[in-house]
């Protein structure tokens, strides 16, 4: 696989503000990766630095081979979408989607016709003629795509591009947008703070914090082996239960000291005795491993009828979820179950998985 | 009773009221002097029947007098050169500056405070001191123009006949650059920055957006700056006395001053305002153009 998109050592810095700390990224052609992290964490500013919309300070970006710090963004060849869609409030549909054309020196009959192309594609036919003002939230957002689309760029950087429909249509386009990436073959960069949305488009995600790069893999590598307490938090929803506890004396235990009753669960790995620990258990882990290992009180019931949501009345609280309707109530002990497997351990001081 | 009572406090009572409140205060002020002023110019007026109302019918003939006098083509002509080069150069001068100050550099907003000066200063102070700047033996302009190699000899601007109406021209373009900037800033501050950023990854260069983004989300702004920029030139009058005094030979004498020279000057007082119905049709359609290109804003 070439690699389309190569970030080495990249620094960015706004005065004093130290807002990416040396980045290093490679994103293959044809590849989809997202971008996800914490509100201010740098997604947009990492996204805009490879469209050339900041500039970086130190280190190298290449967008197919060459060289583009200094290169300005029109040259860059890559589109973006915008979560604002910044479309053109003075164009109409059509000025919209064949505006990049003009710089081409397309004949206007030919962008037409590719207008015509792109807006079937993307189910736009019927509204070349609308004005931006006269779209729904959802049509502008096509209109966006579709004017990064008819450019056919070496990148497609999106934005958080989905968060301002409402949630159904996030979910019906969270599809379209992925299944239109495999159609054209595309590069894509899509950063978001959802990071369902993330896990379910991109082939490589990209967990950022505070300007740093936290770990990065496919999707179900950073669920099954988060490389820190950060990421083991982030990814996964509800998000993780952290419970304190210590390595067992065989050497191949844990004791949650931090549960009522000391619980002690088995592991399949070695762990070094009575070393100070923090366990992570998945809310969807906690029925999993067969026998019964431990008792909670439940505190609070959520129901959608499809999955069941229980708050411990432990502290810390933990959080469980039970496929169906659920059979607990407030009030009763639920008992847990946990395969050993299914168990994280991080280094309570530096957070790192051991 | 309660009914227009409560349309009074809540409903479009109150906007009539408004409106209606307005509407008296520009009839009496405005709209009352301006019908008296055209009904002066369809009549013959002189120093005996001057406080009468009914005054003897003296139907187009002013207006036939005012064209046939010598001096009309002249007259109109400057009007034409003032009017035009006034807001060609306020608009570039001011658009330009306008963009300028867009880009963040230190003191950028100080700065631009400081060019409001033009704007509070008084017509009359203005025209004193452009009267100096554009001294012949004296003054600073030909100082520099001299200093930069520009010209040779001393250019008398104010007493040359054909340099005199570009004197005034060039002080009022100073003294409206600052209307035009402060407008074209606000319009300019209006356009959302990620639409540029958007251009640019598609593919416009600096002209490019200027032309297709800058331009066409300015249409109302600009329409409207042209627009009060016809009719602020038509009414400035105070650079005239204070430069030029529209000589030497109505060189540099325009129809708002040649109005003012009829009435108070020769005392003919249906001549001035012959002359001012005259100027009313153009600021008529600058204000038409005005409303137009403000629609707009109304629509949202
Ligand atoms: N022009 C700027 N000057 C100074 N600091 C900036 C500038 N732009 C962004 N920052 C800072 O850089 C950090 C990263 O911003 P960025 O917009 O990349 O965050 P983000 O990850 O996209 O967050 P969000 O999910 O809220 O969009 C933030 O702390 C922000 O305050
Ligand atoms: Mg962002």
């Amino acid at each position: 696989m070439t690699p389309q998109i190569e970030i080495s050592n990249v620094d960015k810095h706004y005065g004093a503000f130290h807002a990416l700390k040396d980045i290093d990224l490679t994103i293959p052609k044809g590849s989809f990766v997202a971008l996800v992290g914490p509100s201010g964490c740098g997604k947009s500013t990492l996204l805009r630095s490879i469209a050339g919309l900041e500039s970086i300070s130190s280190g190298d970006l290449r967008i197919a081979g060459e060289r583009m710090n200094d290169m300005p963004p029109r040259k860059r060849d890559v589109a973006m979408v915008f979560q604002s869609y910044a479309l053109y409030p003075h164009m109409n549909v059509l000025g919209n989607l064949t505006y990049s054309l003009r710089f081409k020196g397309v004949a206007r009959a030919d962008a037409r016709e590719k207008a015509n192309q792109v807006a079937s594609t993307i189910g736009l036919e019927k509204l070349l003629d609308r004005y931006p003002r006269e779209l729904s939230g959802g049509q502008r957002q096509r209109v966006a795509m579709g004017r990064a689309i008819i450019r056919e760029p070496k990148a497609f950087l999106f934005d958080e591009p989905l968060s301002n429909l409402d949630a159904a249509l996030r979910v019906h386009m969270r599809m379209e947008v992925r299944a239109l990436h495999d159609r054209l073959g595309a590069t894509s960069v899509y950063v978001t703070h959802d990071q369902i949305e993330a896990m379910t488009m991109a082939d490589h995600v990209v967990v950022m914090r505070e300007g740093r790069i936290e770990q990065q893999g496919s999707p179900l590598d950073l669920y099954d082996r988060p490389a820190n307490r950060f990421v083991a938090g982030f990814i996964g929803s509800p998000a993780m239960n952290f419970v304190d506890g210590t390595g067992g004396e065989d050497g191949s235990s844990v004791r949650l000291d931090a549960l009522p009753g000391a619980p002690v669960l088995r592991l399949d790995r070695r762990i070094e005795p009575g070393r100070p620990v923090t366990a992570g258990l998945r809310p969807e882990h906690l029925f999993s491993g067969g026998e019964t290992q431990i008792t909670v009180p439940i505190r609070v019931v959520e129901s959608t009828g499809s999955v069941a949501y229980y708050t411990t009345d432990t502290d810390p609280e933990l959080m469980l979820v039970e496929q169906g309707r659920g059979k607990l109530r407030p009030g009763d002990a639920a008992p847990l179950s946990i395969a050993p497997g299914d168990i994280h351990l991080f280094d309570p001081k530096t957070g790192l998985a051991l | 009773m309660r009914r227009i009572l409560s349309s009074l406090t809540d409903g479009k009572g109150f906007d009539l009221l408004l409106v209606g409140i307005t509407l008296i205060f520009l009839i009496l002020l405005a709209g009352l002097p301006l019908v008296y002023n055209v009904l002066l110019s369809f009549q013959e007026v002189d120093m005996f029947n001057l406080a009468a109302f009914s005054r003897p019918w003296a139907g187009l003939d002013n207006y036939r007098e005012i064209v046939s006098q010598p001096e009309f083509g002249l007259v109109m002509r400057n009007t034409g050169i003032f009017v035009f080069g006034s807001i060609a150069g306020q608009f570039a001068f001011g658009f330009a500056l306008a963009i300028f100050f867009m880009a963040k550099f230190p003191f950028a907003s100080t700065i631009r405070g400081l060019f409001l000066v033009s704007w509070v200063m008084p017509g009359l102070v203005v025209g004193a001191i452009w009267g100096w700047i554009l001294a012949g033996d004296f003054g600073v302009l030909n100082a520099v123009l001299q200093g930069l190699g520009i010209i040779d000899e001393t250019m008398f601007w104010k007493s040359d006949p054909a340099l005199s109406i570009w004197a005034v021209t060039m002080a009022n373009i100073w003294l409206g650059l600052a209307f035009n900037m402060m407008l074209l800033s606000v319009g300019l501050a209006a356009i959302p920055r990620d639409l540029y950023e958007a251009a640019e990854l598609d593919g416009a260069n600096g002209f490019q957006r200027f032309t297709t983004i800058t331009v066409p989300m300015m249409r109302s702004t600009i329409g409207a700056v042209l627009a009060l920029g016809l009719i602020y030139t038509l009414q400035q009058f105070d650079l005239f006395p204070a430069i030029t005094e529209g000589g030497p030979a109505n060189s540099s004498n325009v129809a708002q001053y040649w109005a003012w020279q009829w009435s108070f000057r020769i005392f003919d007082f249906a001549k001035g305002a012959t002359v001012s119905v005259m100027m009313l049709a153009f600021v008529l359609i600058a204000s038409a153009v005005y409303v137009w290109s403000t629609r707009a804003e109304v629509r949202g």
